[in-house]
């Protein structure tokens, strides 16, 4: 176990460095220049020299790089050259909405997710269940913007009590969460559905039945907690995904998370804040993936890590 | 009987899980709110008789340190807090503000003398002085202060050895005492003072700029002597501006602004509909949406600039006049405006803005002549037609660029470019072989200086892509630059245009810009002159919002 989490370690420290370093060089091979950009057109040559010059950019690449990969070490993930903050201060700024609009959406896409599955499982092959499941793909086929504006057209429009914008306020979470949320509700719900099913048919379903258990009892306890072992999997993939942040939600309801500052970011050639937003979201979607592995063992012994200690 | 008793099961599941799961989600959203920040912040205005003003912008995304921004998002809130020595109304004209009156000029056209406006305190209670001034020029060009806007003022003297490093004071700015001081040019310029007049010449209080260093102008980082000083401002979400109670140009009119940021233009409009802002913009993209159910809340301005094709003259075949007069004669202007612009514009009759000295007023729009075009592309050796390529052009030309690809086919000019993005686009334009591309030039104020020098000028075209070069237009243009007749300077001006317009026809003029706002009908005196939203005469009428929140 030991051996096998130092290997899995040092394997997400050589991703991440590969990321780092694969990024730092489609930064600075893509057309366009920020200098340029913050300029405007009557910028002469001379004065985009000196700002250049002023920003470290006219370094040579590798000097640049490795300044970099020193400051990170440190904690130091440069400046950006608009707003001139440390990266590492926006970045923990958007990081901590995008992470509050995860969780809260995520808590809902289950909450939903998993009462629909049940519902449909046990009214298998009836109307709900086909109406549900239609809704299922709707969900897993709209995309989450488009969601959102309507959303805001029909309901925040119509409701004043309801804010079509910004994360501040409890209520605020209400149309950004569901329009995120909607998605993942719908997968949970189909896998819940079919993992329901088929501990359903399962003796020792039939065995608590006849033990005279309720029916709630039997539901809750002792099929729904047999089928979650496969919504599991799937909820450390939703989770790298979501903490990634989404870029046009984001956008849609004002919500300055990870996302919107990366793309706003990249169109702006901020460079120091995409390369910043990059291994942040690298470092989550590593950590994340390292630790449902290590769930795994957790959760199914049978799953073994590490051969020789076995 | 036993299907209904299924049915009842697993919506009772249903609620125990919904609720327990519920009640988490609820507890996350609460426990996370930011402390302190109210459920509704901006859903005040009115209630208790004060004036509040909440205006939907996109986030500025910079600083609002004028000296380094240079957008107008930042301008619209520095404005209301940093004060330059003159400013343009919203029709353009300029007026003294922290000045008796404007400044004197020597017979050479060299020296500028200022008196400053006695008793004027900045919001942090120190008095405005010469000394202020100075200080605002030297952080200027001291090249640790990272300035953008030193260009528009690198003529006072001592100012390029400033950059250089080489003096760390500004020789050309004399101080005589707390209230007169002379500013002295190594050349006459004519616009100085209008450039006096613009955002980049924002006087900052010496004390306060240099105490907060590098954090001057970031978040409410900023101290002026304008009617309103921050409460707060977080650049992602909002800021609050309040009332300046010793303004020194009289009572100001709103107890608050609040600047709410909006990156997604189709949210802004919805929280327009919605109430939660009194005014904010409305692009060109939305008006046909919003144009009938608003058309009372909608406003019209024209800024100073000018859509056209700018073509490349070094390369071929637009390095041929006639191709160029060709390329005009096949747009049908009045048409493109009416459809493609859903009339959101002017009709180009020349280069230069309507609103800036200088422009003919007696031009008629460009004449559309299929036939026309097609002999002076067989005169120019075309008569089978000519492909142009290479082009860039950005998203928010594509749909224009489009349409006049549509007007050339018609007369034999295969038109070929490529959508790119706006950092791409600048880059490949700075090269100087970008051979054509769509923009929409504008002057900072009216003053044909802007708008021609900076673009069209031999030394300058090269990097707009341009490479014009006649000797006699250079000439008229500096003549101008020097000339402080400004009727004189207006005649020059019309004379450089017609080159640029019609004997060389360097560029393709296309349409003066119309832009819109949207405001509530209690909002009063809002107006925009040019590109900049100006927020310090904006009034609100209680009892008319009052009446329409019914």
């Amino acid at each position: 176990m030991k051996r096998y989490l130092v290997k899995r370690v040092l394997l997400a420290l050589g991703i991440l460095f590969s990321i780092s370093l694969i990024t730092f060089f489609i930064l600075h091979i893509m057309p366009g220049d920020a200098v340029a950009l913050m300029l405007g057109d009557t910028a002469d040559p001379n004065t985009l020299e000196t700002v250049r010059h002023n920003l470290g950019m006219d370094k040579p690449f590798p000097q640049q790089y490795l300044e970099w990969i020193m400051g990170v070490f440190t904690g130091d993930l440069g400046t950006s050259y608009f707003q001139r903050k440390p990266v590492a201060d926006l970045l923990l700024s958007a990081f901590s909405y995008t992470a509050k609009l995860a969780v809260v959406s995520y808590i809902i896409a289950l909450a939903v997710g998993l009462v629909v599955g049940v519902v449909s499982a046990l009214n298998r092959g009836a109307i709900l269940d086909r109406g549900l499941m239609t809704l299922t793909v709707v969900g897993i086929s709209a995309p989450s913007f488009w969601i959102a504006i309507l959303l805001q057209i029909f309901i925040g429009l119509r409701f004043k009590a309801i804010p079509i914008s910004g994360l501040e306020a409890p209520i605020d979470y209400l149309l950004p969460c569901i329009s995120l949320g909607l998605r993942y509700a719908a997968s949970i719900a189909r896998i819940t559905r079919t993992s329901m099913l088929e501990v359903m048919g399962q003796d020792f379903i039939r065995t608590a039945r006849a033990k005279g258990l309720s029916p709630l009892r039997t539901v809750l306890v002792h099929m729904l907690r047999n089928a979650l072992i496969p919504i599991i999997t799937v909820i450390g993939a939703d989770i790298g995904t979501l903490f990634a942040g989404s870029m046009l939600t984001e956008s849609v309801f004002n919500i300055n998370g990870v996302g919107k500052l990366l793309v706003d970011n990249i169109t702006k050639r901020d460079i120091p804040v995409v390369q910043g937003c990059v291994i942040c979201v690298a470092i989550i979607c590593v950590v994340v993936y390292l630790i449902v592995d290590l769930l795994y063992a957790v959760v199914d012994p049978n799953i073994r890590l590490g051969g020789e200690e076995a | 009987m036993k299907k209904k008793r299924n049915l009842f099961r697993p919506f009772a599941a249903a609620l125990a899980l919904a609720l327990l799961l519920a009640g988490c989600g609820n507890g996350d959203a609460d426990g996370s709110a930011a402390p302190g920040a109210s459920t509704e912040p901006s859903q005040s205005a009115g209630a208790d008789g004060r004036k509040v003003f909440r205006f939907g912008q996109a986030p500025y995304g910079d600083t609002l340190d004028m000296q380094i921004s240079t957008g107008s998002a930042s301008a619209a809130i520095a404005d209301e807090i940093t004060e330059s020595l003159l400013r343009f109304d919203d029709d353009n004209n300029e007026e003294v503000v922290l000045l008796t009156d404007f400044p004197t000029v020597s017979e050479d056209g060299t020296v500028y003398s200022f008196e400053l406006k006695q008793g004027v305190k900045f919001t942090n209670g120190t008095e405005l002085t010469a000394r202020d001034v100075k200080f605002t020029f030297e952080r200027m060009f001291t090249p640790a202060t990272g300035a953008k806007s030193f260009s528009y003022f690198n003529m006072i003297v001592g100012a390029k050895d400033m950059l250089d490093g080489k003096a760390t004071e500004l020789a050309g700015i004399e101080i005589q005492d707390d209230y007169h001081f002379t500013i002295t040019l190594e050349y006459a310029f004519a616009p100085f003072v209008k450039n006096l007049g613009t955002s980049y010449a924002d006087i900052f209080p010496e004390d306060a700029c240099t105490q907060a260093g590098d954090s001057w102008g970031i978040d409410a980082n900023l101290v002026g002597t304008g009617p309103y000083k921050f409460q707060s401002n977080d650049p992602n979400t909002e800021a609050v501006l309040v009332k300046n109670e010793d303004y020194h140009g009289g009572e100001v009119k709103l107890d608050e602004i609040h600047v709410i940021y909006y990156s997604d233009t189709t949210t802004k409009l919805l929280a327009y509909e919605n109430g939660d802002i009194d005014a904010c913009d409305l692009p060109a993209a939305q008006l046909s949406q919003y144009k009938d159910a608003y058309s009372d809340q909608i406003t019209a301005y024209y800024p100073l600039g000018t859509c056209f094709l700018s073509l490349n003259l070094d390369i071929a075949p637009m390095n041929d006049v006639r191709v160029r007069q060709a390329i005009s004669l096949a747009v049908n202007r009045e048409e493109l405006v009416e459809y493609v612009l859903d009339g959101a514009g002017i009709p180009a009759t020349t280069y230069l803005n309507p609103s800036i000295p200088g422009h003919d007023d007696s031009l008629p729009v460009y004449e559309y002549n299929v036939e026309r075009a097609r002999q002076l592309l067989a005169e120019a050796g075309y008569p089978d037609g000519v492909t142009i390529e290479g082009g860039m052009v950005r998203q928010a030309e594509q749909t224009l660029a489009t349409a006049i690809q549509g007007y050339l086919a018609e007369v034999g000019i295969n038109f070929v470019f490529d959508t790119v993005d706006n950092a791409t686009w600048s880059s490949e334009r700075a090269t100087g072989k970008l051979p054509f591309t769509f923009i929409t030039w504008n002057a900072l104020y009216a003053d044909a200086d802007f708008q021609v020098y900076n673009y069209f000028y031999g030394a300058n075209s090269g990097r707009q892509s341009v490479n014009y070069s006649n000797p006699e237009f250079d000439r008229l243009m500096d003549d101008a630059r020097s000339d402080t007749d400004e009727s004189h300077r207006a005649e020059l001006y019309k004379q450089a245009d017609k080159f640029l317009s019609d004997t060389d026809m360097v560029c393709v003029s296309l349409y003066y810009p119309q832009f819109q706002f949207l405001a509530k009908p209690y909002v009063k005196n809002m107006k925009v002159g040019n590109l900049i939203y100006h927020l310090w005469n904006i009034d609100i009428d209680l009892d008319a919002q009052a009446a329409f929140n019914g």
